[in-house]
């Protein structure tokens, strides 16, 4: 199955869960200076996630699987300047 | 086409004459408005020869096909001229209203070019215009030219004033709106000044037809409701309407992008603590003040209540305090945000003022000015007060150093000389913004590329790809390692691809911050078509973008522009620092890289667009 992340074909299982990509690019990030400054002031990456458009929170990240053809993006936390 | 008048306003101050003029679709399909509108102005109606302060210098003020859609960043607007700072191609963008009321007016663009023999300012009034006598507020700073002029015109119009340092030529002059927002950078307030030009009052009853009225509001719905939750989702310190940019302190100094000291250190934990987003809202009392249909609202209204910093009004951006407060290492943030208010008034780019008194305060250190040149300020680094007063005398073009800073660092080091030179950090006569090559190279590469308006941070925002994490995706731009920062596979590019994306993105006239909250290319590429018909695709938008940037180039070549000055980066550049997370990094490569842009873009070797490429754009007609 495919699903975009930031417009790039990836392929997933059938089945895979949110939570699953989130953690993938997480991952992915976690090394990033900016990152590691906000992670080590408040303990999480405040990176936010957006399905076919739309902010996932953070309660709904593991409630539901994606589907072929979903656009995800992740959004850094920074803005401005 | 739709969501265009088809129609600009020509103003001719030196015969004192108003009137509409029809333009065709054409006009609108190759370069939408905005930046695109304003380099076509140049190109069809300032030969070659014209100079920065010669009346036929068209200053053109221009919405793009985005102002009549009530969207969430699309209170952007842009003017361009031929800018005296760098003397070529400039444009600059600011938001609030002006752009709408403009649009609202019946007019896709003004044009203004002449110079009046007397002070005046410009009253359309939707199709009614009147050129009146400024006599009344020329001298005055430019916020009281707009209440001035909204006390003589009524408060609905939309204003733009110059203060003193536009009037008097500075070089790095800017043009405000609504006390609140700038076009900052490049000089175009000293245009206004050149032409006697105070101030434009505009008000428009009318609404421009779009082509899909349903479709604009499923958008707009959408991206509120993303941009919104997408703030809420975050610890307050990073939310944009509770700090701004202010954000930006905390999040750079990991990365060694300040500019601090004049660009030679690598780090300033007292600027860091109190420039910290969480204490400039405390000690500012920032409180969010939003542009028009905007949900982000990054700018801050800010209150000093007491002490010799009191003031009420515009909170310093990233930018301004960047400049103002660490290349100087002023760490009072009071006296930052007040000097910034302050050039605010006088009509000063705070971008250059603080790399102009950064190069003083290294010329003061280094012994090459002393007390009887800074009218007996101790111009040492970190002293607020005479930064503070500094920017009293710029803005008011003080006889001495007050008069030579207004110049600019490139002239100001030439006059003084002694080596001056070699800390004027500054390209083409433009000083540079503020972030640092040595963080990411590419923004080296696009400080000496640039031909939207000179060395442009906000032209070519490429630095974001690592320090805003902005990518384009559509484009091709994705995933990007930490170490490729300063690495030079790719950077042409992606140099190409910012460049572009600038340009598309004012001249449609959207604000970038919004890219900042999860608006994509996808969305603005939607936006266009549903409100003008055209049904382009993300390509076409790419080649929209590279049209501009090579009429750009063309118009660079006409005023004056040599090869050589794209390799004449400042020296400061090879200088590394000696500590930080950019610790001996210095753009080692950056000639190779440069003539890898030049191909990359379809120029020849002497960095001319050549025929072919002009006929892939479209642009086979305007050769020269």
């Amino acid at each position: 199955m495919k699903a975009f992340i930031n417009c790039k074909a990836k392929e997933f299982k059938e089945g895979t869960r949110f939570i699953e990509v989130v953690k993938l690019i997480r991952e992915a990030k976690k090394d990033e200076p900016m990152i590691q400054t906000i992670v080590k002031k408040t303990g999480k990456d405040n990176i936010v996630f957006v399905l076919n458009g739309r902010v996932v929170k953070t309660h709904e990240y593991e409630s539901f699987e994606i589907k072929e053809g979903d656009d995800i993006r992740w959004v850094h936390p920074y803005f401005g300047g | 086409m739709k969501s265009v008048w088809n129609k600009i306003l020509k103003v001719d101050l030196t015969n004192g004459t108003c009137g509409p003029e029809d333009l065709s679709d054409e006009v609108y399909e190759k370069f939408l408005g905005g930046a695109g509108m304003t380099a076509y102005m140049l190109w069809r109606e300032s030969p070659r020869g014209t100079t920065t302060f010669d009346p036929a210098n068209r200053l053109t003020f221009a919405p793009g096909p985005m102002q009549g859609i009530k969207q969430t960043g699309a209170a952007k607007w842009t003017a361009g001229a031929i800018s005296p700072s760098f003397h070529l191609n400039a444009d600059s963008a600011a938001t609030a209203s002006f752009g709408i009321e403009i649009k609202e007016a019946g007019y896709d663009a003004i044009v203004v070019h002449g110079r009046s023999d007397r002070p005046v300012y410009v009253v359309v009034d939707d199709d009614k215009v009147e050129i009146k006598d400024a006599n009344d507020i020329w001298g005055k700073n430019a916020y009281e030219a707009e209440d001035g002029i909204k006390e003589a015109e009524g408060d609905k119009f939309e204003c733009v004033t110059i203060g003193q340092a536009g009037e008097r030529l500075v070089r790095y002059a800017n043009i405000q709106t609504r006390k609140k927002s700038f076009l900052g950078r490049c000089g175009l307030g000293a245009v206004m000044g050149s032409k006697l030009l105070k101030g434009i009052a505009v008000r428009g009853s009318q609404s421009v037809s779009v082509h899909d009225p349903q479709e604009i509001d499923r958008i707009n719905k959408q991206i509120n409701k993303r941009l919104i939750e997408m703030d809420n989702e975050k610890e307050d310190w990073l939310q944009i309407k509770r700090v701004g940019t202010a954000m930006a302190t905390e999040l750079f100094a990991p990365q060694g992008n300040l500019p601090i000291k004049n660009y030679r250190l690598a780090d300033f934990p007292p600027g860091v603590k109190t420039h910290h987003a969480s204490n400039y809202v405390k000690e500012l009392n920032a409180k969010p003040w939003p542009c028009q249909y905007c949900v982000i609202q990054c700018h801050n209204l800010c209150e000093i209540k007491e002490g010799p910093y009191a003031y009420k009004g515009k909170g310093p951006e990233y930018e301004s305090f960047a400049m103002v407060g660490f290349n100087t290492m002023v760490d009072d943030v009071k006296a930052v945000a007040y000097a910034c208010e302050l050039a605010n008034l006088y009509s000063l780019d705070t971008i250059s003022l603080g790399v102009v008194i950064a190069w003083a305060m290294e010329s003061y250190e280094k012994g090459v000015i002393t007390k009887d040149d800074t009218y007996g300020l101790d111009l040492t680094w970190g002293n607020a007060e005479a930064m503070v007063e500094m920017v009293r005398k710029i803005g008011l073009r003080a006889d001495g150093l007050g008069y030579l800073l207004g110049e600019g660092c490139k002239i100001a080091s030439e006059r003084l000389g002694m080596g001056s030179e070699d800390w004027a950090v500054q390209m083409k006569g433009q000083e540079i913004a503020a972030h640092n090559w040595r963080a990411q190279y590419i923004s080296a590469l696009n400080y000496c590329t640039g031909v939207a308006s000179g060395p442009n941070h906000e032209r070519g925002n490429s630095q974001h790809i690592w320090v805003g994490h902005i990518k384009l995706p559509e484009w091709g731009i994705d995933e990007v390692e930490n170490e490729e920062r300063w690495s030079w596979e790719n950077a042409a590019d992606r140099n190409a691809k910012f460049h572009d994306y600038c340009n598309v993105i004012n001249s449609a006239c959207h604000c970038k911050f919004m890219e900042f909250r999860g608006y994509t290319l996808t969305d603005l590429c939607n936006t266009i078509n549903a409100a003008t018909g055209m049904g382009w695709s993300l390509e076409d938008l790419r080649l929209c973008g590279d049209r501009i940037t090579q009429l750009q180039k063309l118009l660079n070549i006409r005023y004056g522009w040599k090869k050589a000055d794209d390799f004449n980066f400042p020296k400061r550049f090879m200088e590394p620092v000696d500590s930080g997370p950019a610790a001996n990094r210095v753009p080692v490569g950056l000639e190779d890289a440069i003539m890898d842009y030049y191909r990359e873009r379809g120029w020849d070797e002497e960095g001319k667009p050549t025929m072919a490429k002009l006929k892939e754009v479209g642009l086979e007609d305007f050769a020269e």
